[in-house]
């Protein structure tokens, strides 16, 4: 029986090829769609997964407001890992790693640096953390000497080659020789360290071991005993402030208590955070690397469903619509005998049939956009054709599919009535017409949605990207790395200033860019207590700051070299008059410091001579806060104005320049707006993926109406034929037969646009600085659902109506 | 005695009124009669032969079917009925385009359980009988209209019912292969002692049997 089923599957979708097709390709396509996503989401979900005993490691996380604005750290205090390793026996093992970021690195014989993105000072048991192995050299005792380290693969194979690396000497950052003592496999891509090739021992660093309870720079790692209760541990880690931070803080503010602490509104607190969770659920200020979004992944899996939900629906109106043609085969099935179970489960073989060629044609057409999708991630994933896993999970997501698209389809065709479906010649419709209605409108819907969701969020990246910045981004080349030029900046900005193209240059660690940046603690003059303490940001620049990134005063003036004094001068944001509660004209003058809780006689103080413009240097996602500017040295950065004209010339001749000052270090340089562009990667990013499942979901949605377009005008025939011959014309009839598919399209608009305007207001809250959703931006999607709908039924209906009746009349 | 009807009556309501179907159709038909219904068109001769064939319900009356009485039966248990000793033979053939005349006369075999080899056998047996044993893997659309009816009644002996059903089985037929279909009824008929049951238009076609019920507007004159 099943045999035939099979059979009859085959031939009868064989003989309506384009009713197959638009199944088979609606479904595939929302398939490829949904495996693509659920792709990704698995490639997200497997973050750190691959370390041994991952589920038994954990983050300390730190929770803190010491004066200033609360902060929420995955770092902690240096002392942190050994006081929790000595104090708590359910800890089995604790790790520091120290940050470092990039680095330039050399063989001890060559002259050349090759910059290292990304470095960091690790206890020597880091290895025994994560179950790393080594490639060559000893996994125990590679890093327990100072000055030593080990590389990565692709980092040793740029210097030594990955055999002969253990041993040589390695110069770093022009400060010291280090022995490289251990070459290990590059860290796994979905790993929270994937983009550190460098790992330094951390007797090297010479702050590792000053038991400095205040400031928080290391990551710690804990592994926990498989026994351990978790719920305990947090309570150890709740008395850490009172047992080791509060004696500490003592030193510096006798008679401070754990009460006291609390009661001017200071809180440390510490947390345990899995090591699994932390590439979705930690969005702290500062990471080992870029993290996920849990709200991205949310997106994406409704975005799948979606996408598979529609494709389903098509799948039941088109068949519901073609049974039609099915039903003198029901009728004659029935009474030859058939129950109507036989028929359900032939109609269900027949819809697992095509689901079974969707998921084939899905597969390929995933396999051939996979490049495309993987740069539109940012990703690497590729499809696991060798796991049995994937196959039985795809085969398993498939019959379900199958059984959600057949089921009401062939319950729907099993209740034909023989005597009715055998009259005549079979063609009469066959009801179920407000199901398929509702379908109709309902994938209508879900597509008007997204396009709401597309045009939303580019007119929100669109407004990021013009909003005035208060700063001027254009035509800026940053140059990095350039305290390897020796000492010699300086001349390197007077040399670059020399050239015709440049106006201005400025040196500088800091640019109005979102980056890592961490803020400090001042206080006004008069108000050393913890209490008035407020945290800003302190910017070292030097006196071309400003006009160099075009910032606005709006009261004081500007550094001038020729007054001495400005060495220990503030220029001020607006945001910090706030802070500060006076306003620009009362600012200048006003005295600041950093020393809290130093005696009077020692405190330094810095005046602040002038005010500029709120500018944007955080993300948009964020409120432009108080941040101040000081005269600084040891620059990391010269930031250069360019004119628009001879951009390449310009750029070789500041490499010239580099080339002489610092021989052999690397020049490297970016553009501010390119960067400032990158920030916003990840609303670009959503961007593109929903404007590239908006045009799939349309699609579909497309392919399903075109074939009851298709299907309507056939059934319709006679009607038509009838009217004509009454004297109709052909645009009365198509516009019949097209005003019936649009008033579905109607009723998706009044029921999506609501639910989109919503759901993007939401969204959109996630912004400081945002648009608000227009009510132009909803009617620009009703206005695309109402042309796609004419574009896609129209032909149909102009077919139709310019059949001549006689023939449409003798075929009945 | 196969079946016997007892006033049946058969309506729908429209705007109202009542409008008969069938009114009043007492009938009793003898294992191995050949009888041909006749009337003008909307005299109920569907209706009457859908309703001995239990594809179609009545309002009001008896039906007994060999010791069953119909009109007390489940939906399930009347389908079976039918499945075991009724055949069907359609004016429009209604032979399943997408199977070829083998798995067309293999069908009834399948609802009803029939093992492959048995089925094999059967559908041999009746190909052989009906002299289109060259045409077994042809489509029904390329057969001619006399072919496909020979295909059709084939379908509906290959069970061996106690009944034909035919509604105009002539209808689309040229006069030659009418000839021929009657032909075979009367013999099927007369060798077999299979009963059978036409409706028809024509005369001459209604001469073919034992016995004509004549139809007008619901009722037997």
């Amino acid at each position: 029986m099943f045999k035939n089923h099979l059979k009859i599957a085959w031939r009868s979708l064989k003989k309506q090829p384009f009713f197959t097709f638009l199944n088979t390709f609606g479904l595939a396509i929302g398939m490829a769609g949904a495996l693509l996503i659920a792709l990704y989401i698995n490639d997200e979900l497997s973050y750190d997964k691959m370390f041994a005993d991952a589920d038994r490691i954990y983050r300390i996380n730190a929770d803190v407001k010491f004066g200033g604005l609360p902060e929420q750290l995955g770092e902690s205090p240096e002392p942190m890992a050994e006081t929790l390793m000595r104090d708590y026996p359910q800890v089995e093992l604790a790790i520091r790693i120290r940050d470092q970021g990039s680095v330039l690195i050399r063989k001890a014989n060559v002259t050349s640096n090759v910059k290292e993105l990304n470095s960091a000072f690790v206890d020597s048991t880091f290895f025994k953390m994560f179950g790393l192995a080594f490639l060559d050299g000893d996994v125990t005792t590679a890093l327990t000497e100072p000055n030593t380290l080990v590389l990565t693969r692709t980092a040793a194979e740029k210097h030594f080659g990955v055999n002969n690396a253990v041993g040589q000497e390695m110069v770093l950052n022009n400060l010291g020789t280090f022995r490289v003592t251990g070459v290990m496999e590059d860290m796994p891509k979905n790993s929270l360290l994937r983009d550190h090739t460098v790992f330094i021992s951390m007797p090297s660093f010479q702050f590792a071991q000053i038991g400095h309870w205040g400031s928080l720079n290391y990551y710690t790692f804990v592994k926990m005993v498989p026994t351990a209760d978790m719920a305990a541990f947090q309570e150890g880690l709740d008395s850490l402030l009172g047992r080791y931070l509060i004696p500490w803080i003592q030193d510096y503010y006798p008679g401070m208590t754990e009460a006291s602490f609390r009661a001017s509104g200071n809180f440390i607190n510490y947390s345990a955070m899995p090591l699994t969770d932390i590439h979705l659920q930690s969005n702290m200020k500062t990471e080992l690397s870029a993290n996920g979004s849990l709200q991205n992944i949310y997106i994406l899996s409704f975005v799948a469903i979606f996408l598979v939900v529609l494709a389903v629906v098509n799948f039941m109106n088109l068949s519901t619509a073609y049974s039609l043609k099915r039903a003198k085969e029901v009728g004659v099935r029935k009474t030859l005998g058939s129950d109507k179970s036989d028929l359900v489960r032939q109609f269900l073989t027949e819809s697992g049939f095509i689901c079974f060629l969707s998921l084939l044609l899905a597969v390929g057409v995933a396999f051939l956009v996979l490049p495309l999708f993987n740069d539109l991630a940012d990703k690497a994933i590729s499809i696991p054709f060798q796991n049995p896993m994937f196959w039985a999970i795809l085969i398993g997501a498939t019959l379900v599919v199958g059984v959600l698209s057949g089921t009401y389809p062939a319950f729907f065709m099993s209740r034909f009535i023989p005597v009715k479906v055998l009259k005549g010649s079979g063609l009469s419709d066959v009801g179920g017409s407000k199901v398929r209605n509702s379908l109709v409108v309902f994938q209508f819907a879900i597509s008007i949605l997204l396009i709401v969701a597309t045009v939303v969020v580019y007119q929100q990246l669109n407004f990021i990207q013009s909003k005035e910045l208060g700063y001027d981004k254009a035509q800026i080349l940053v140059l990095e790395d350039i305290n390897n030029a020796n000492g010699q900046e300086q001349s390197l900005k007077r040399e670059v200033l020399r050239l015709g193209q440049v106006q201005s240059a400025t040196l500088s660690s800091f640019l109005p860019t979102p980056s890592a940046r961490t803020g400090q603690t001042f206080f006004k003059e008069g108000a050393n207590n913890q209490e008035d303490a407020i945290n800003m940001e302190n910017w070292r620049v030097d006196h071309d700051y400003l006009s160099t990134l075009g910032l606005e005063l709006i009261a004081g003036r500007d550094f001038d070299v020729r007054i001495p004094t400005d060495s220990s001068a503030v220029i001020i944001n607006e945001a910090t008059l706030k802070t500060l509660n006076v306003s620009a004209e009362n600012a200048i003058g006003l005295r600041i410091s950093s020393d809290l809780g130093a005696s009077e006689e020692d405190i330094t103080y810095q005046t602040i001579i002038g005010v500029v413009r709120n500018f944007h240097y955080d993300s948009m996602r964020k409120n432009i806060e108080a941040l101040c500017l000081g005269i600084g040295r040891f620059p990391g950065s010269l930031a250069i104005k360019m004119g628009t004209q001879e951009v390449t010339a310009t750029v070789s001749a500041i490499e010239g320049i580099w080339n002489t000052i610092a021989p052999g270090q690397p020049f490297n340089y970016y553009f501010l707006d390119d960067s400032f562009n990158d920030s916003y990667d990840a609303e670009q990013r959503l961007g593109q993926i929903f404007s590239v499942f908006t045009v799939l979901s349309i699609l579909i949605a497309c392919l399903g109406l075109f074939g009851l377009a298709t299907f309507n005008a056939q059934r319709r025939t006679k009607e038509i034929g009838i009217r004509k011959v009454l004297g109709a014309s052909i645009s009365q009839i198509s516009y019949r037969l097209t005003t019936d598919f649009l008033k579905m399209v109607g009723w998706a608009i009044v029921i999506s646009l609501p639910i989109g305007w919503y759901a993007m207001d939401k969204w959109l809250q996630d912004f400081s600085y945002r648009i608000e959703v227009q009510w132009w931006m909803l009617l620009l999607a009703a206005f695309l659902a109402i042309a796609i709908a004419v574009l896609t039924v129209g032909y149909q209906s102009i077919r139709a109506a310019v059949v001549n009746p006689v023939k449409s009349l003798r075929a009945e | 005695m196969l079946l016997q009807l007892k006033n049946i009556f058969k309506w729908v309501n429209s705007g109202g009124q009542r409008i008969f179907l069938l009114k009043d159709i007492n009938l009793q038909v003898e294992e191995g009669e050949f009888i041909s219904v006749m009337g003008p068109s909307g005299s109920g001769k569907s209706t009457l032969l859908n309703v001995i064939g239990m594809l179609d319900t009545f309002d009001e009356g008896e039906y007994h079917f060999l010791d069953e009485s119909v009109h007390t039966l489940k939906e399930k248990h009347r389908s079976n009925l039918y499945k075991e000793y009724i055949g069907f033979v359609f004016q429009s053939y209604h032979l399943l385009d997408d199977l070829k005349v083998y798995e067309n006369l293999e069908m009834p075999l399948l609802y009803k359980k029939f093992k492959g080899s048995e089925r094999r056998a059967m559908v041999a047996d009746m190909l052989d009988r009906f002299n289109i044993v060259g045409k077994k893997d042809l489509f029904p659309a390329q057969l001619s209209g006399g072919q496909q009816q020979l295909v059709g009644v084939a379908r509906a002996l290959i069970a061996n019912p106690k009944l034909i059903l035919a509604d105009e089985p002539t209808g689309n037929l040229n006069s030659q292969q009418s000839e021929e279909i009657m032909q075979l009824f009367k013999r099927l008929n007369e060798e077999d002692g299979v009963t059978i049951i036409q409706v028809t238009h024509s005369e001459k076609n209604a001469a073919y049997g034992s016995r004509v019920i004549n139809l007008l507007d619901g009722r037997m004159v």
